[in-house]
């Protein structure tokens, strides 16, 4: 049956050649779940698809997460303050353009001159590309800039345990690429860097190679480079309710030119694999609550049933005190739940030990950053999982709402 | 006319020769299809025309008295003007190229790019001292004042240059014979600072490049590694000079040769500008890793120089891109002044810290200052071209 359907939803795209027609996000996402595969080859007919650019909210949020990230922080220079609003209209009408799949320019290169696309995206689909921005609280310092600075907006707290290379971490700007092309995500960094160089300098990248998160239910719940299913219970992009209370800004803000957006986390957290992999999968599945294959919670036998945290046996809790899933839960969280948008990643080795530099480059979104906090802060004081984990990047973000027809970055920012 | 860099002379390389030398050389070549009366006008060494001057006490006669606009080879012939002994070929009151020693019966040559226009064939002590010249036909360079005076500009700069870099690469040459080595570490700088301000035209001469400037890992066989570096590699690493006479003697003649060479080259706006991204693409490719001066940390030299080098290069092509697009000459002159201010901290009396000294941070910044500069600087070449 299922069969049936996805073909022809492939034979209506392809009549279409793009799915512009499944405008917003919910239609995307249902329009995506008749396919039922996350696998960039099962995704093939989406490829085509274009994620909307402008909208109440910015894409890449709720958008069903695609399959690669690139994540780039930038730097303003002081001395060259006064084009940044420049720079941010020219993003805005880059992204515009590469989201929707068009080259960067109007197209009538000079042959003596540079290419205005750097080229390596020219016919390839839009792949679902999306750009988000964000602003880090180092960006506020700017006089102008000072009135516009939410109050919740200040870098992150030290965490227990914390390895933080300053070199990836903060930013002034930060930019999520997310696309089904890894090829595409880059491209549009690239491109948003060069059009920048002198106004904004690039702080750090971060590349991610598999999502391990879904946004939407009909996405299938991707594992980690543990293993184990992540983001089962993640905030999906139907729960209207769930992200106005947890993920969007809202009027309670002192900065009304923000409601609709939301405050954007990342950490790079390097997983000590290989002791990771010396480990018994029971312990595996003890430290974070679910058993490895099924994704189940250890009180239940299928992927979504709701973990039982209460259940004992021989009088001590089936899901442990400190196991990574009761900590992170709603449950032990005054009922507090993220949007996850997290991506696997790996830079090689560690050239000082020869181990793998690798593991997850942890995205969320929240409507105030304590959520975060608090949630992070139990987490690095009593999650078991913590004895294999390293936090070596972060970053804190205030994301602005979407783009209205014609508005752009820098008009947006500057009011 | 090409705007792209490529090489002009499509000369020999060695195994030698460097990746830069082979890849992005200072540009003079046309774009692959042009049609030949382009070829013509900016001319091909293959293609020069050449003129026969005739000296007699009378005083030189040119045969033709006309050519068209490109590469032009005098051969002078003195037929028993004893009190002639030279001949001059002047745009206005410079001289462009010159035969000198030329006694009765001798004969010599010189070889010029040259414009359209109106020169001056001078011959001192003949009975008639002056002949006009003429060269025909339109180029791109030609059909605005502008741009023959930043054609100018740049030569005059680079042959001002390239006679600083001889007299010092002399003198550090005399050390190394010496075997002065604390003499001849004071005095490396000083030579390789004018040779990297014009990096990009020594290295349009093919072989000359890997031959003064060839780095350890450029070269397939040690044996034949010579140049600068390889009297660094003595003075820093080995810390003896035993042996680099013959290595010096080299370096001198290769430099003189060079200088020779770039007296007779002229430059198009378009080509200026190119060069001018090309000594910055230098500073990101070599210098701002420590490679380039990898014994005597002397990088900071090589990269003021190279950014002082485009700034020259631009600043002759400057009036040319403010008639297009003012905006953007104003951008490149703040950029310019942001990234000779990143090096100030590192500036020591008249000299700069090791290399070795500039942190992570430092060096990230200076390539992103650079950075900053040429990426608006590549759209010149299509605007003053």
């Amino acid at each position: 049956m299922r069969a049936m359907v996805d073909v022809s939803r492939r034979a209506f795209l392809g009549t279409l050649g793009i799915a512009g027609a499944f405008a917003g996000g919910g239609a995307a996402g249902a329009a995506l779940g008749l396919w039922g595969s996350p696998s960039p080859a099962a995704a093939g007919g989406s490829s085509a698809q274009r994620i909307p650019f402008r909208g109440p909210h910015q894409a890449g949020i709720t958008t069903p997460a695609q399959d690669r990230l690139v994540f780039s922080a930038f730097d303003v220079n002081a001395a060259a303050f006064d084009q940044l609003r420049a720079v941010l209209d020219r993003w805005t009408e880059a992204a515009e353009a590469m989201t929707a799949g068009r080259p960067v320019g109007p197209g009538d290169d000079d042959p003596a001159a540079p290419p205005s696309d750097t080229g390596e995206a020219l016919g390839l689909p839009p792949s679902r590309l999306t750009i988000t921005i964000g602003y880090g609280p180092s960006l506020f310092a700017h006089p102008a800039l000072r009135p516009r600075r939410p109050a919740a907006l200040k870098p992150l707290p030290p965490f227990p345990g914390d390895r933080l290379d300053p070199l990836r971490s903060g930013g002034d700007i930060a930019v999520q690429a997310c696309a089904d092309d890894p090829q595409v995500a880059f491209h549009a960094v690239r491109n948003l860097a060069r059009i920048g160089r002198g106004v904004v300098t690039t702080r750090w990248v971060q590349l991610g190679f598999g999502r391990t998160s879904s946004t939407t239910a009909d996405q299938q719940t991707p594992r980690n480079l543990m293993g184990f299913k992540d983001g089962t219970r993640n905030i999906r992009a139907d729960e209207t309710e769930a992200l106005d209370r947890y993920v969007w800004i809202g009027t309670e803000s002192d900065q009304p030119w923000l409601v609709g957006g939301t405050f954007l986390v990342v950490r790079r957290i390097r997983m000590l694999i290989e002791a990771w992999d010396r480990d018994s999968l029971q312990d595996q599945e003890q430290v974070i609550g679910r058993f490895k294959v099924s994704g189940a919670p250890l009180t239940g036998r299928d992927e979504f049933d709701p973990p039982d945290f209460s259940a004992t046996c021989g009088g001590e809790p089936v899901i442990p005190r400190d196991a990574h899933i009761r900590l992170a839960s709603a449950e032990e969280n005054d009922g507090v739940r993220m949007l996850r948008r997290g991506y696997s990643f790996t830079d090689g080795m560690d050239g000082t030990t020869g181990e793998l530099d690798a593991g997850l480059f942890f995205i969320s979104f929240h409507k105030d950053p304590e959520i975060f906090v608090s949630i992070q802060r139990k987490l690095a004081t009593s999650d078991a999982l913590r004895e294999y984990l390293v936090h070596t990047g972060s970053g804190l973000y205030v994301c602005p709402p979407g783009l209205k027809g014609g508005q752009t970055w820098g008009a947006q920012l500057f009011g | 006319m090409s705007r792209r860099r490529r090489h002009f002379v499509a000369g020999n390389f060695p195994p030698a020769a460097r990746i830069g030398a082979l890849a992005a050389v200072f540009p003079l070549l046309l774009v692959g299809c042009a049609s030949k009366e382009q070829k013509e006008q900016v001319g091909e060494s293959s293609e020069a025309r050449t003129v026969e001057v005739t000296v007699t006490t009378e005083g030189c006669r040119p045969e033709p008295a006309k050519v068209s606009a490109g590469l032009v080879r005098f051969h002078v012939t003195n037929q028993g003007a004893a009190a002639v002994n030279e001949v001059e070929l002047l745009a206005g009151k410079r001289i462009l190229g010159e035969k000198e020693n030329l006694a009765p019966g001798l004969s010599g040559e010189f070889t010029l790019r040259l414009e359209p226009g109106t020169y001056t064939l001078y011959c001192p002590n003949a009975e008639t001292q002056r002949t006009d010249f003429t060269v025909t036909g339109t180029t791109a360079a030609s059909s605005s004042a502008g741009a023959a005076e930043a054609t100018t500009t740049y030569h005059d700069y680079v042959v001002a240059e390239a006679r600083e870099l001889l007299e010092e690469t002399e003198r550090f040459a005399d050390s190394v014979r010496r075997g002065d080595v604390a003499a001849a570490r004071e005095l490396y700088g000083e030579a390789r600072w004018h040779y990297e301000a014009i990096e990009p035209v020594a290295e349009s001469f093919g072989d000359l490049d890997p031959a003064i400037d060839a780095r350890a890992d450029d070269v397939a066989d040690p044996a034949q590694w010579t140049g600068f570096h390889r009297i660094e590699k003595a003075l820093w690493a080995d810390g003896s000079l035993a042996g680099m006479t013959p290595v010096a003697d080299r370096l001198v003649a290769d430099v003189r040769r060079l200088v020779d060479l770039i007296t007779t080259q002229r430059y198009q706006p378009a080509q200026i500008a190119n060069g001018a991204v090309e000594l910055l693409d230098e500073i990101g490719r070599t210098k701002v890793t420590g490679e380039e001066e990898r014994y005597s940390h002397t990088d900071l030299v090589d990269i003021d120089a190279n950014l002082n080098g485009a700034k020259e290069a631009y600043e002759a092509i400057r009036p040319l891109l403010v008639r297009k697009n003012a905006d953007l000459a104003q951008t490149i002159d703040q950029r310019f002044e942001s990234a000779l201010a990143a090096l100030a901290p590192y500036a020591r009396g008249e000299s700069w810290v090791a290399y070795t000294e500039v942190d992570t941070a430092g060096r990230r910044a200076i390539a992103q200052h650079v950075d900053a500069v040429a990426e608006p600087l590549s759209q010149v070449a299509a605007l003053v071209g």
